[in-house]
């Protein structure tokens, strides 16, 4: 204030802050996030104590003894089988509590990436892309109050989950240090992907652009963890170049270390500071990249139902159907381990594939477990129509020359193309990712034959969705997905579990014949996909008597 | 464009109910071919509702309705060929651009003149190459319009098409909507934007509770109700109330204020006039004053809408003529 001339209101000044306190209001906010998270946060970290309750319980189910376990580990082993878990370490003498360490932590590390990813873009560019934070930033709150309160938020919420996740290990009768340090590479694991996605909810406008650019580096993460640690058993040098890599290196259980945690700390330490120094750099709302640009004219195709159906199922498909096909392809590669691993398989898993010809068997099992995923796509698939209809859009389509039967036909015609897109894709990626690893080239066919054997399957899980949707839209959701479980339960655990027959005899699945195992039948593939065209048939019929999108 | 002059628009006794509530309650309304026709009410009067019956959407608990001489329910395809709708409330498909959803609802409408909608755009100021998703209120407001006036339809359904842009936008849709009327388009126009539906509006029906109160031309509607009057005059006017017709007189420094029914205020003028009358001002009631007789409980309405006028309004505009 020296030499200044304007000293006209000199007490005022004086009650002013000597600097801004870009901070001021968090308290409040991270009460406000706890608030509104007082369900997710304790369903998550709920979920992840339940997976480590449920793993410590079922691996004496699945191997009466430990000895038992070495006919298992193989499984692990495997170079196949270590790119979808991690480096395995002591699974050379292994024990219940080195095999969860080994099999199943890595799911733990990459589940608490995704709640946390999911946390950051809820508290932070949903709220700006939406106006709330306009609203609370109009308060007295700081600029970086909010991201401050979220990862506030992240900190509790992961050190929730480390502190369940490694309680229950120990109550399990694991060793107290790994059991912690399983804990902790979950918790920071967590923390490291609530920093980078504090860094990419930065660089855009949109929340889904955000919590794709995080989960992007996400899904390089676990890329290069797989192939470093598919290199060699204990991991190699890519191994240690992946975020999700660094917990598994402590091999809790087995080496007990606890300095690759120190990367996951440090590397939250540095995106926390790089999203605090991008966000200085913004205005609030808007992104560091600007938002890209469009087409000013719609395709001529787009104006007609099953172009309109095409666009607006495009993304699902898409999302969809490079899951399943990639999921697919890696099952296709897992052949050879499986049939090295085979010989010696517990009868718990000997059953689940199928008793004779351990490669039928695993074929079968793919078939019938890729057109779940499937049926579950077209029931996903089936819910935008209800988005559609809710966001008062179908009212613009409808009051054009669109009749209800094209609009709807298109829809089921466009998702049951993609199902059987998907299925056979799926079919042949592992088809070939089977014939590579095995030389077997015979095995392409019955992959496929597989796949596309239980189609009508699909087909007919659509069509009940279709029909809940035209006759009751608000059941779809609900019953659509208890088929879909249904499905999974018999088609995972019939055998396991000894379901009930009247059960299993509701999974449309169990009516086709189960490629290579049994030979093709061709009239219940024939039977279902008639049902399916007649369902669609009584679903549009439906639609036209009902009214659109009423509450 | 029209070749009969059968109504466009007409629903006779049309009722519909959501479960216990009933959103129309025989609601009567003829929109005749040609003509904008104003359609207002307040919130939750029946006003969507009735759009969404006359485009099919919903189906008609009882009474009548047509549209284009057919049935919405049975011959919505084929009418919509005909028609276009603006939504109150527009949401788009958040991934497309602005043009891609103007040239599809208008290619499903139809053809896409675009010529038409080129200038259209340019005229409403739209950047049709951002995606919906960042697209304001307004400017989702503007797509739907746009891809409505594209269109080479015989009647417009415009659920209050103008919530959510400025007064540029607003002359520039009046601009287009005088266009329409120009070709022959029947416009049915759902408002609460009183000063547009006065500008646009032949004839207008005002909804309340699921039923249509009152339908006419503005000037139709405003005989009904009572003008107020200001006078100054030279001999004392408290004679006055005694004249048929005449209400809340008030008199204060030779200034006499009261109210006088619509068809009465011929002979009020005529009781005035020996008086010597120095200065004079009749105001016809607003559409506002007209629509909160409506709007409101019916008694207290009437009152406010006296006490509004008695206020400095018509002071200012108390001047000799």
């Amino acid at each position: 204030m020296t030499g200044s001339t304007a000293v006209a209101t000199p007490t005022r000044r004086q009650e002013l802050p000597a600097r801004p306190n870009s901070l001021a209001g968090t308290g409040v906010l991270l009460r406000f996030s706890l608030r509104r998270d007082r369900i997710k946060l304790p369903a998550w970290v709920g979920g992840l104590g339940l997976f480590v309750v449920y793993i410590s319980a079922a691996l004496p189910q699945l191997a009466p003894t430990e000895e038992d376990l070495d006919s298992v580990v193989p499984l692990f082993t495997q170079p196949v089988g270590r790119m979808f878990t991690g480096p395995a370490f002591g699974m050379e003498a292994p024990t219940y509590e080195r095999f969860f360490a080994a099999g199943y932590a890595p799911y733990l590390y990459l589940l608490a990436a995704l709640m946390s990813i999911m946390l950051v873009t809820r508290h932070t560019r949903v709220e700006e892309q939406t106006g709330r934070a306009e609203l609370v930033r109009a308060n007295v709150t700081g600029r970086h109050a909010a991201l401050a309160a979220t990862l506030l938020l992240a900190t509790i919420t992961n050190l929730l989950a480390s502190v369940v996740v490694a309680a229950l290990a120990i109550s399990a009768g694991f060793a107290p240090t790994g059991s912690a340090l399983v804990g902790l590479g979950t918790g920071l694991t967590g923390m490291a992907f609530a920093g980078i996605t504090a860094v990419t909810v930065q660089l855009s406008e949109h929340s889904r652009t955000a919590a794709g650019a995080a989960g992007a580096v996400l899904g390089a993460s676990f890329v290069v963890r797989a192939l470093g640690d598919m290199t060699a058993t204990g991991g190699s040098t890519l191994s240690w170049l992946s975020p999700l890599g660094w917990a598994a290196q402590t091999a809790p259980y087995v080496h007990d270390r606890a300095t690759p945690l120190l990367l996951l700390a440090a590397l939250t330490v540095a995106t926390v500071f790089c999203a605090y120094l991008l966000q200085g750099r913004r205005d609030l709302g808007a992104g560091l990249f600007p938002a890209r640009r469009g087409t000013a004219h719609a395709h001529p195709w787009l104006g007609t139902p099953s172009g309109l159906a095409a666009r607006l199922q495009r993304g699902g498909l898409l999302g969809w159907g490079v899951g399943i096909i990639a999921l697919g392809t890696v099952d296709g590669a897992f052949a050879q381990a499986l049939l090295d691993a085979g010989e010696d398989m517990p009868p718990a898993m000997q059953d689940m594939f199928g008793t004779s010809g351990l490669l039928d068997g695993y074929v079968a099992f793919l078939g019938s477990f890729v057109s779940v995923l499937i049926a579950a796509y077209a029931v996903f698939a089936m819910q935008t129509l209800r988005a559609e209809e809710g966001s008062g859009r179908l009212d613009a389509v409808l009051s054009t020359r669109m009749s209800r039967t094209s609009y709807l036909a298109a829809q089921v015609c466009v998702v049951a193309a993609g199902a059987a897109l998907i299925s056979a894709v799926t079919g042949l990626s592992t088809g070939l990712a089977a014939a590579g690893v095995t030389g077997d080239w015979a095995v392409l066919g019955d992959v496929g034959g597989a796949h596309l054997g239980l189609l009508p399957g699909v087909l007919i899980v659509l069509a009940l969705a279709a029909v809940l949707y035209g006759w009751v839209p608000r059941l779809m959701a609900p019953l659509g997905w208890a088929i879909v479980a249904l499905c999974a339960l018999v088609t995972l655990f019939a055998d396991l579990l000894d379901l009930p027959d009247w059960l299993v005899t509701l999974s449309p699945f169990g009516h086709l014949a189960e490629l290579p195992l049994e030979a093709f039948a061709a009239s219940p593939f024939l039977v279902l996909t008639g049902l399916s065209v007649a369902g669609v048939a009584l679903a549009v019929f439906g639609f036209r008597r009902r009214q659109v999108n009423v509450v | 464009m029209q070749m009969s002059d059968a109504p466009v628009i007409a629903t006779h006794r049309l009722v519909k109910t959501f479960g216990s509530t009933r959103a129309l309650d025989g609601l009567d309304l003829e929109v005749t071919p040609g003509e904008v026709h104003g359609f207002l009410g307040p919130n939750g009067a029946g006003k969507s509702t009735t759009m969404r019956v006359l485009l099919g959407l919903l189906r008609a608990d009882g009474g009548t309705v047509r549209v284009l001489g057919g049935d919405p329910w049975a011959d919505a395809v084929s009418l919509h060929a005909r028609l276009a709708y603006v939504p109150g409330d527009v949401e788009l498909w958040p991934n497309m651009t602005g043009g891609e959803a103007i040239d599809l609802l208008a290619r499903l409408r139809g053809t896409l003149d675009r010529g038409r909608r080129d200038e259209l755009c340019e005229r409403f100021d739209l950047d049709p190459t951002k995606k919906a998703r960042t697209y304001s209120k307004g400017n989702r407001q503007k797509v739907a319009l746009i891809s409505a006036l594209t269109s080479d339809v015989e009647l417009l359904l415009l659920d209050e098409p103008t919530a959510g842009l400025d007064p540029l936008m607003e002359a520039v849709f009046q601009e287009t909507i005088g266009e329409a009327k120009a070709a022959g388009r029947t416009v049915l126009l759902s408002s609460h934007i009183l000063a547009q539906v006065e500008a646009l509006a032949d004839r207008i029906s005002i909804v309340r509770q699921g039923r249509v109160v009152e339908t006419g031309s503005l000037s139709e509607l405003r005989h009904m109700t009572r003008t107020t009057v200001v006078a100054q005059t030279d001999q004392p006017a408290h004679g006055l109330d005694r004249v048929g017709g005449v209400h809340d007189l008030t008199e204060q420094d030779g200034q006499v204020r009261f109210q006088v029914d619509g068809d009465r205020v011929d002979q009020v003028v005529r009781a005035l006039a020996p008086l010597g009358v120095r200065s004079l001002v009749a105001h016809p009631p607003t559409l506002e004053q007209l629509l909160m007789r409506h709007y409101g409980d019916e008694g207290t309405a009437q009152d406010v809408s006296g006490q509004n006028v008695s206020g400095q309004n018509s002071r200012e505009q108390a001047v000799p003529r």
